[in-house]
Formats: structure tokens, C-alpha cells, sequence
């Protein structure tokens, strides 16, 4: 399917280099490698100068979605739920966006998001959704709710391989001496205080969804500095302790400590806190193919006839309407949508080349776009697994200790099987952090297999060695440039993303952009809002 | 004409070398299972040691150097000659040390045959042949001899001679190449005779213990599972080895005895009978695991039922158990009758897929050893049967023993009250496993024990039921978790009660 839209891009719309780029190539590496840049050629056509047909259609509708990723499902599923008919979403160029999902020899697996945790008392909106899906079995909203527990990660969760073993859990351990392990438990211990701390405003300090939390100035000056500038000032020194912070930024936020605001790192480990009866403190839920079920879910509310294939190009408020024109890539035709309400559920940098006079809206990219972190999602099929230590067998999620990677997960984790089955695959999770992304992205537009097949093994090879090759069928690697917004320093009191929030008109937004940090809670979150607002 | 014997020294010893690492390799995988790490672990230890005794070889003074080639040679033939008879003895005799003496044996070995080559170069050396020369000879044969052996051991000698018989054969060799050094030599050793004489009491040990052999295996074998081994084989998935004493047939899967023939009927009795003798309405039955055909066996005898399906992973195993007299005979070739359907899948790969319902489903999984077998006893996985059951329907499950692993026992009953099932748990002694529990699971209250069984049995009547379903106080129950699959306490209990009752 990519394969043809990006042929018929490549035909119809595009002339200049750019073009070739996209889509989905065959790569060669004696490796059947896939290489697939998920909206990349409709973000340069929207760069671009490109001339549009003018609109063919037009078409009323109620409230116009605009975006098919987590933000703008959500929203569709609750206003159909609350009622609406008159709902028309558009996906734009990838139903799930960052929670995307593939298949590689009938085997599904992610090509974003892998997992949720479990929902805090404060997600009442996720905890609605899972209850609906049949995940909440019971008690959905109360401090212990009974899930599904094909759904709760299986035992063992995670593995760290240090120094050429493997240990249980994630903060490094094995080998580390007295010092070490005593900041570790200091961090732990305190991060477990903040879990319940209130501000001044009577709210949690680290709240999910994030716009929750206390306002309270004490403790948002934490928002002033890096991560890694704060963990040195409280004195926290311990490598191993250090490296798994760093490595806990990477892999929910896509940018090192040294990037994320310390009061977003701190985030992470405190906010959460959801329970269930029936497993452990900080269990997660996932599927095979990441958290793709939830939007499939979410999506299913809708009828046929209330979606529209294509993208936005052009949003303009027309005072007693908003005009969308949505262009169908496919057939290059152009409708046009009169919508009483617009909820944009697309990135904010997409919207600023869509929405007219997004900056008289409040928000200037120039001025409040957030730095935005590129990933790389690479699945390998595999057709038998490779040797475990009786001890350490493969864990859901595997991690490389020192690795600037973020390890691997196994899609058949949940299966329940009395053997391993027949072949799996391995999906390898990568955020550039600690570089420019500007520069990682101009490199990723180009990137050969080869480049691309060694950011994606690297953790792989370094577990099993030349053995690791031997297993590989297939591979895909899902490239994404503009991914998500990571929550540098500063980020929380960004006037912008306040600015659109706040928006109560014709024009709404929806998309974890508004938080300044991508997780399904927030993106979900915004959806919700912006429902209920018209509800 | 000494040169030359000395090369072809390097042959034999070359060989030797190669053989006792492969040994090490082969005994270890074939003992401690997981092959690919035992067999690598051990040629890197071996290796290693290597290295450090052609390390130590410097510090042999000049003049002795053939004195301690010759020495190296005979301690290399008695140690390594010896090595895999001692093994198997150690084995069978004393589980816990073994890895340790595994492991010094091949670093002793490696470091003696480490030793080896560096020494007979000099000796070569002193003789005054062109060095370059030396090195290049003794390396073609030292490599030579490597694929001899390499070649020889998997396709003729351990196939024909067994490892113990091998490793003695080229412990022979090693004293050979001693004693024939010694003899050519003898002007240049300073007491000739005392090589002569321990080469020859060593010898006599080695060819001693290559007659013995056989009775020395069987005999540790026997010490291993008891009995003769009639029928061991590696499938896919598992290790199946059949013993044999007189009439009693015991099949051990993994090293963890199934069943022994003398009293495996009290199990399937006890396993079958309670269901099916309180639902004289049985048509259709389910049976998961149980390759061996002998719960099928039971379930046969009533002949209402229509149709059974058995749902077990391993296709060599119920082969092996459709096909094999002495087996055929014990399960009464279940496994081939009309009204039975062997699936060779995994069993809940099976349920997800299938929608067939049963008036009665009969589990016989592998305890909880693992994660991966922990999870067949899981709140969903025992929904999922509970969606193959009949409304009226009764499940069975062997749940691990309630006196031996009264945790593992009673965390199995919770997981069966949370999937939904009304529970009714029986235990039954069977003296080759000690007490065994069982859980019975029904979709509503009301299952009482049968007073009585239509069909004669060689276990079961009134009284014997009765005692079945009474809970004597050291069997009582005991508070515990259900299985959860995010953490699986079962199997963490699994682990903890056995490791209490052994040792
Ligand atoms: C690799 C990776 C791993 C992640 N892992 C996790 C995880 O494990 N757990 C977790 O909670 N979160 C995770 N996240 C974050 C999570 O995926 C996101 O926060 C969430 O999916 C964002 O949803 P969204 O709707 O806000 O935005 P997006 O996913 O960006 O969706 C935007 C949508 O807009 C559409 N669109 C774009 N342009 C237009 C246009 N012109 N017109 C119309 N539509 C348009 C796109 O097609 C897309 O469907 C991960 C993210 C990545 C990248």
C-alpha cells in the first residue's frame, strides 16, 4: 500500500530529489531489509511549494477530526459514544500514527508505542477506554482495578545485560559496588516520596495526565534545569545510576538527561503509580503489535462513511465555518470540508503549515516549537530463537547496559505456550538522543541499509553475537524524523502550547504535542478534552 | 628415524588431546542437557587450560625436558583415560559436585595437554633440527591428528566403544607414545626403568577398566535411572529415556521420572475415574498432555464415550508410545483406537483455535518448572478451557504434590477458583512419586466424590476414595496467591518447595 502511494506521489505530484526518498524501498544487505519513512513525502509536499488541485467537493460536517493517531482517535471514539454523528476523521498519511503496527510473516508487531502502564487514579479517560475494550475487567475506577491478564506484561518482564551477563530488572546491579547501590536506593526512595507529594494547590506535583500536576512554583523551578543538572547537584554520582536515568529519558522521551528537564525526568518514575488487584506494583500492559490494539479499538466506533481518506493541506477559519481542504494522495482530488468544529489532531509542525494563521492562534513554530526527537522502530522476523541461559530466559523487554540503544522486545512474549513457537520477531527500539536532530534527520532521509542495519542490531549483536544473523528472515525499519516533542528545560511554561490549550473556538487541538511529552496518556488525554468539549 | 617418531608422537598426542575435549563436550551435554553451552563452555575451558600449561611448559628445565614429555604423557593417558568412567561414576553417585569435577578434570587435561607440544618441540629442538622445520611438521601433524580424531569420534568410536571405552582407548594411546619414547630414549633418560614400570602400571589400569567398562557404565547408569536403559532419544523438544527392571518400565522426561509401570495405574485411576464415573453421560472427552496414552487408556475403558481428543506437543512421544511393543502393551494401544485423535500442538495454541466442546477434560501438563510451563497454569489459560467445557462438564488437573509442594498445590486451586471453576481438591499416593494432588474444577457447585465404580478397579473402591478427598492436617491448605502471569508465583513456589524436600 505505501508502495503505491508513494508511486503515485512520485508520478503525479513530486518533481525534485525529495521524492525519491520516501515511502517504502527494498534495500539490499543479503538481508531482505524494508525500509519505511512514514509520512516523510507528505510532510515535503506540504514544505514544498507544490501546486494543489483546486477543491472538486464539498461536504458539511459537523466536527472534523483531523489526524488518525491516538489524539484524534480518542477524540472520535468519545464523541460517537457521547452521541455524535456527525464526526468525519481524517487519518492523514498513518491510521495510529506513532502507534502504528505491522506484520512481518503473519506476525504482528509495533512500529511505535509498545506498551501503557498501567493507568493512574487521574487517566479516568484510559481507564474508560480499556474498560470498554474488556482489558478493566471489574472496578475500573477504583485504586485497584481487575485486568485481563493476557494483557498484563508476562513474567520475566525485563533483563539488563551487563558485561556479558544477564541480570533481572533494569537499574544495573550486578558488579556494582556499595556506593553505587546506596544512590541507587536514595533515588528510588525518593522518587517514591514524590509519588504522593501534593503543591501548594492542593494537586500531585507529578500528575498524568501532566496538565494535572501542581502549579505550585517550588516545585515547577525544577522545569529550569536539565535532568543531568540536577541529579549532579543532589549529589548523584554512581555510574550505573546515571546511565539508567539517562537510558529512562531516552526510551520515554526520545532525548538524554542532559537534554529533558528535570522536572520531566522526574516525571517518569512519579507520576505513574497504577495499581491492579491482580499484579504487581508497576506492571504494564501490551500486546503484540505495541499498543496498536487501543487505537484499532478506539477506530472501530467509527463507520465507514465516517472517515476520509487523505490529508489535510489548508484549515481557515471562515467565521461562521471552518474550510478544510483534504487531498486524496491517491486520486489527487481535493474536498472540501464546511466544519462547525475542527479538532487538529495532527503534530503541531504539520499544523503550522496547514492551519491558517496558527501563530495569530498563539502558537509560533519558530518560537514554541519544542526540539523534536527521530526514532527508528526496527522488527526482525525471526525463524528460531536464539540460545538462552536457563537462569535469564528471554525477558518481554532486554536491555544492554552502557548501550546509547534501547534494547529489544520479543512480540510473542505473551503468547501462552508450553514451547517457544516456530519463529517471532524482535522489534529494536533506537531514539537518536544526544545529537542533533536536525542532523540525524538530514543523515536518516539518506540513511543506506547498511547505516540503518546497524543502529537496529546493534543491541542484538552485542547479546549474541555473529549467531544473531543466523536468525534473521526479514527486517523492517520504521524511520520516524519528527517522532515526538521531547520536554527540554523550559518546557512546561511554554506560552504556546498554553496558548492552544486554552483554545475554545471553532478551532480545537488535540495531540500529545500540547504536553510537550509523547505518551499515550497525554495524547489520549487531549482527545478526550477536546470530546468533551463538544459533548 | 627418532625425529620422525617423535612427530608421529605428536599425531597420537594431538588425537588424545582432541578426544578428551570432545568427551568432556559430549558427556556434559548428554548429562547436564542444553548442549550448544555445555559444549561450548567446556572447549573454552579446555582451551584456556591449554594455554596455561603450555605457559607453565617454560618453566621445565632444559635437561628435562623429555623426562617430563614422558611423565605429561602418562599422567595425560591415566587422567584422561579415566576421565569419562570417573564422570559417569561421580554422575550417578554424587549429583551436586559433578560440574566442579567436570571442570577440573578438563582444565587438568588441558593444562597436561597444553603441556604437550611445547615440550616436544624442544626436544626436538635440542636434537637440532632447523626450527622453523620443527614447527612447521609439528603443527601439520598436531592439525592432522585434530581432524583424525574429529572425524573418528562422532561417526566410530562413540557410537561403537560408548565415551567411557573411548576415552580410555586413547588414554592407551598417550601411555604408548610414553612408553615407546621412553624405550627409544633410554640412553638419554637417567633411570629408564622407572618409566618402564609405571608406564606399565598404568597400562594395566587402562586395560583393566576398557574390559570393565561396560559393567562400570551400565552400573552407573543404572545408579542414574535406577535401571537399564532401553530407549533414550532427544526430539524437538525433549529428552525421553525408557528404563527397564524386570517388569517394571519407567519413562523419564528431562531426567524427571513420568511414570513407572509397577504403580502408574493408582495415578490414572485416580486422575480419570473421579470424573468419569460421577458422568456416565460422557460422550465427548478432551485430554491435554498425557502422550503416554495411559489416562487415554482409562478414559477407553467406558464404552459410552464417542470421541477423545488428545492434545500433546511432542509427535516423537506418542509415536513412540503408538509404536513400541512394551509400551503399546502398557497403554493397550490406546493411542491407535478408532475413538481417539491424537493433535500433536501446543495445547493452548490448540484451545485458541478450536471450538469444540467436552463433557470432560483431563489436564496432564509437565509441572511448573519454568515460565513457559507456569503459564499452563494460568487464569487464562484455564478460562480458555473453561470456554471447552460442557456446562455440566468436569475438568481435571495434576496440580503437583500437596505434601511435597503444598504452596505450588494450593496456588494451582486459587488460580482454578479465579478462573471461575468451584473446585474440588484429591490427592492419591503413588509410590514412585509420593503423595500426588489433583484438582477437579466444575462450572457449578456440587460434585461429590463416587462411592462406588461401575467399572473394576485396581486402586480405587469406597474406602480408598474416601481417603482420596480427606485432608489430613499436614496436608492442609495454605494461604498463597493464585498464579498471576505478570509475576507467576507458581513457579517461584514450584522452585522453593521442591528445593526444600530435596536436600
Ligand atoms: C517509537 C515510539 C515508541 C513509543 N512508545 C510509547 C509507549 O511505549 N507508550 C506510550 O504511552 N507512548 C509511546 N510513544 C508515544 C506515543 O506513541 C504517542 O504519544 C502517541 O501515539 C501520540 O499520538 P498523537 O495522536 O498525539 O500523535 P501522532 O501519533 O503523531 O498522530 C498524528 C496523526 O496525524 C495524522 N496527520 C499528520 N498530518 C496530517 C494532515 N496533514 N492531515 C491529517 N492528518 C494528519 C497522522 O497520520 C497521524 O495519524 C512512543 C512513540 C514512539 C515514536
Amino acid at each position: 500500500m505505501e508502495l503505491t502511494r508513494r508511486k503515485v506521489l512520485q508520478l503525479g505530484l513530486a518533481a525534485g530529489a525529495g521524492m525519491a526518498l520516501g515511502g517504502c524501498k527494498l534495500l539490499q544487505l543479503g538481508l531482505n531489509i524494508k525500509g519505511y519513512w512514514p509520512g516523510m513525502l507528505e510532510g515535503h509536499l506540504l514544505r514544498g511549494n507544490t501546486q494543489l488541485p483546486a477543491p472538486s467537493v464539498e461536504r458539511k460536517v459537523g466536527v472534523a477530526i483531523l489526524g488518525g493517531g491516538a489524539a484524534g482517535l480518542f477524540a472520535a471514539w468519545k464523541l460517537v459514544r457521547g452521541g455524535r454523528k456527525d464526526v468525519l476523521l481524517v487519518d492523514g498519511p498513518e491510521f495510529g500514527g506513532n502507534c502504528a503496527a505491522g506484520a512481518l510473516g503473519g506476525l504482528a508487531h509495533p512500529r511505535g508505542a509498545h506498551y501503557l502502564p498501567l493507568p493512574s487514579l487521574e487517566s479516568r479517560h484510559v481507564r474508560e477506554l480499556l474498560a470498554d475494550m474488556g482489558v478493566i475487567e471489574r472496578d475500573a475506577f477504583t485504586a485497584k482495578p481487575y485486568f485481563d491478564e493476557r494483557v498484563l506484561v508476562h513474567a520475566p518482564e525485563e533483563r539488563l545485560w551487563v558485561d556479558g551477563r544477564w541480570q533481572e530488572g533494569l537499574l544495573p546491579r550486578t558488579g556494582m559496588d556499595a556506593d553505587e547501590l546506596k544512590q541507587q536506593q536514595r533515588f528510588l526512595d525518593f522518587v517514591a516520596g514524590l509519588r504522593d507529594k501534593t503543591g501548594s494547590d492542593g494537586r500531585r506535583v507529578f500528575a498524568i495526565p501532566l496538565v494535572l500536576s501542581s502549579t505550585d512554583p517550588q516545585w515547577r523551578a525544577l522545569d529550569q534545569l536539565s535532568f543531568a543538572q540536577w541529579l549532579k547537584r543532589e549529589g548523584y554520582t554512581a555510574p550505573g545510576l546515571l546511565w539508567y536515568l539517562d537510558y529512562a529519558c531516552r526510551d520515554d522521551y526520545g532525548a538524554g538527561s542532559a537534554q529533558t528537564s528535570a522536572w520531566a525526568g522526574l516525571h517518569y518514575f512519579a507520576s505513574r503509580g497504577g495499581h491492579a488487584a491482580n499484579a504487581e506494583e508497576g506492571a504494564i500492559l501490551t500486546w503484540p503489535d505495541g499498543i496498536n490494539p487501543l487505537v484499532r479499538h478506539l477506530a472501530a466506533a467509527l463507520q465507514p462513511a465516517q472517515r476520509l481518506a487523505g490529508m489535510a493541506v489548508q484549515v481557515t477559519d471562515a467565521g461562521k465555518a471552518v474550510h478544510v481542504d483534504v487531498l486524496n494522495v491517491l486520486s489527487r482530488k481535493v474536498t472540501r470540508l464546511i466544519a462547525d468544529q475542527v479538532i487538529c489532531a495532527m503534530p503541531l509542525h504539520v499544523a503550522a503549515h496547514v492551519v491558517s494563521d496558527l501563530a495569530g492562534l498563539g502558537f509560533d513554530l519558530h518560537r514554541h516549537g519544542l526540539p523534536h526527537a527521530a526514532w527508528q522502530v526496527s522488527n526482525f522476523l525471526i525463524d528460531a530463537f536464539p540460545q538462552e541461559p536457563v537462569e535469564h530466559p528471554l525477558a518481554w523487554d532486554n536491555v544492554v547496559y552502557g548501550s546509547n540503544s534501547l534494547g529489544y522486545v520479543n512480540s510473542t512474549h505473551q503468547l501462552i505456550r508450553q514451547y517457544k513457537p516456530e519463529s517471532s520477531v524482535f522489534t529494536a527500539y533506537h531514539a537518536f538522543a544526544n545529537e542533533d536532530p536536525r542532523a540525524v534527520r538530514a543523515r536518516l532521509e539518506h540513511a543506506s541499509a547498511e547505516a540503518l542495519y546497524e543502529v537496529a542490531a546493534q543491541d542484538l549483536q552485542r547479546v549474541y553475537g555473529w549467531r544473531w544473523r543466523q536468525h534473521v528472515q526479514q527486517v523492517e525499519i520504521t524511520v520516524r524524523g519528527h517522532a515526538m516533542s521531547t520536554p527540554a528545560p523550559g518546557f512546561l511554561g511554554n506560552p504556546g502550547l498554553a496558548a492552544l490549550r486554552a483554545l475554545d473556538g471553532r478551532i480545537r487541538f488535540a495531540h500529545a504535542d500540547l504536553s510537550g511529552l509523547s505518551v499515550f496518556e497525554e495524547a489520549s488525554w487531549w482527545g478526550n478534552q477536546a470530546a468533551e468539549a463538544l459533548l | 628415524m627418532r625425529d620422525r617418531l617423535l612427530i608421529l608422537s605428536v599425531f597420537i598426542v594431538a588425537s588424545c588431546g582432541l578426544a578428551y575435549e570432545l568427551i568432556a563436550g559430549a558427556l556434559a551435554s548428554y548429562l547436564l542437557g542444553d548442549s550448544v553451552l555445555q559444549f561450548s563452555s567446556i572447549i573454552g575451558t579446555y582451551l584456556f587450560a591449554m594455554g596455561l600449561g603450555s605457559h607453565c611448559s617454560k618453566y621445565v628445565k632444559e635437561e628435562r625436558a623429555l623426562a617430563t614429555f614422558i611423565d605429561v604423557e602418562l599422567l595425560v593417558g591415566l587422567i584422561g583415560g579415566l576421565s569419562a568412567l570417573f564422570l559417569f561414576l561421580v554422575f550417578a553417585w554424587a549429583n551436586a559436585p559433578f560440574r566442579t569435577v567436570l571442570y577440573a578434570l578438563v582444565v587438568i587435561c588441558g593444562a597436561l595437554v597444553g603441556m604437550e607440544i611445547p615440550l616436544v618441540m624442544r626436544v626436538l629442538n635440542q636434537r637440532k633440527t632447523a626450527f622453523a622445520d620443527i614447527v612447521s611438521r609439528v603443527l601439520t601433524f598436531d592439525y592432522m591428528g585434530a581432524l583424525a580424531v574429529s572425524l573418528l569420534f562422532p561417526l566410530v568410536l562413540a557410537p561403537k566403544l560408548g565415551l567411557a571405552r573411548t576415552a580410555l582407548l586413547f588414554g592407551i594411546c598417550n601411555v604408548g607414545v610414553a612408553l615407546w619414547t621412553a624405550r627409544v630414549f633410554r640412553r638419554e633418560l637417567v633411570n629408564p626403568v622407572h618409566f618402564y614400570l609405571r608406564g606399565g602400571i598404568v597400562l594395566m589400569l587402562l586395560g583393566g577398566s576398557f574390559v570393565a567398562a561396560d559393567r562400570l557404565t551400565a552400573w552407573s547408569e543404572k545408579a542414574i535411572y535406577g535401571d537399564e536403559i532401553i530407549h533414550a532419544e532427544t526430539t524437538h523438544y525433549q529428552r525421553l529415556v525408557l528404563t527397564k527392571w524386570q517388569d517394571d518400565l519407567r519413562l523419564y522426561i528431562n531426567g524427571n521420572l513420568q511414570f513407572s509401570s509397577r504403580d502408574e495405574y493408582r495415578y490414572h485411576e485416580a486422575l480419570v475415574h473421579p470424573v468419569l464415573e460421577k458422568q456416565p453421560w460422557t460422550r465427548k472427552v478432551l485430554i491435554l498432555g498425557g502422550g503416554d496414552g495411559l489416562a487415554l487408556r482409562e478414559v477407553l475403558r467406558y464404552p459410552q464415550i464417542e470421541s477423545v481428543t488428545l492434545v500433546d506437543l511432542d509427535p516423537a512421544m506418542t509415536t513412540l508410545f503408538s509404536t513400541s511393543a512394551p509400551l503399546v502393551a502398557l497403554n493397550k494401544g490406546a493411542l491407535k483406537d478408532k475413538r481417539a485423535h491424537v493433535v500433536n500442538e501446543d495445547a493452548g495454541q490448540w484451545l485458541e483455535k478450536d471450538n469444540g466442546v467436552f463433557d470432560a477434560i483431563i489436564i496432564d501438563f509437565p509441572d511448573p518448572s519454568n515460565f513457559a510451563l507456569g503459564k499452563l497454569y494460568s487464569v487464562p489459560m484455564f478460562r480458555l478451557v473453561n470456554r471447552h467445557l460442557a456446562q455440566n462438564g468436569l475438568m481435571v488437573v495434576q496440580s503437583t504434590s500437596p505434601m511435597h509442594a503444598p504452596r505450588s498445590y494450593w496456588s494451582i486451586n486459587k488460580t482454578l477458583e479465579e478462573a471461575g471453576f468451584v473446585t474440588t481438591p484429591y490427592h492419591a499416593y503413588v509410590p514412585s512419586f509420593g503423595e500426588w494432588g489433583f484438582i477437579i474444577g466444575a462450572k457449578q457447585a456440587g460434585y461429590t466424590p463416587p462411592t462406588a465404580y461401575r467399572l473394576p478397579m485396581k486402586f480405587l473402591d469406597t474406602e480408598s476414595t474416601r481417603q482420596m478427598f480427606f485432608f489430613p492436617p499436614d496436608m492442609h491448605k495454605v494461604d498463597v496467591e493464585a498464579n498471576r502471569l505478570n509475576n507467576q508465583s507458581l513457579v517461584h513456589y514450584f522452585e522453593q518447595d521442591w528445593s526444600r524436600v530435596l536436600r
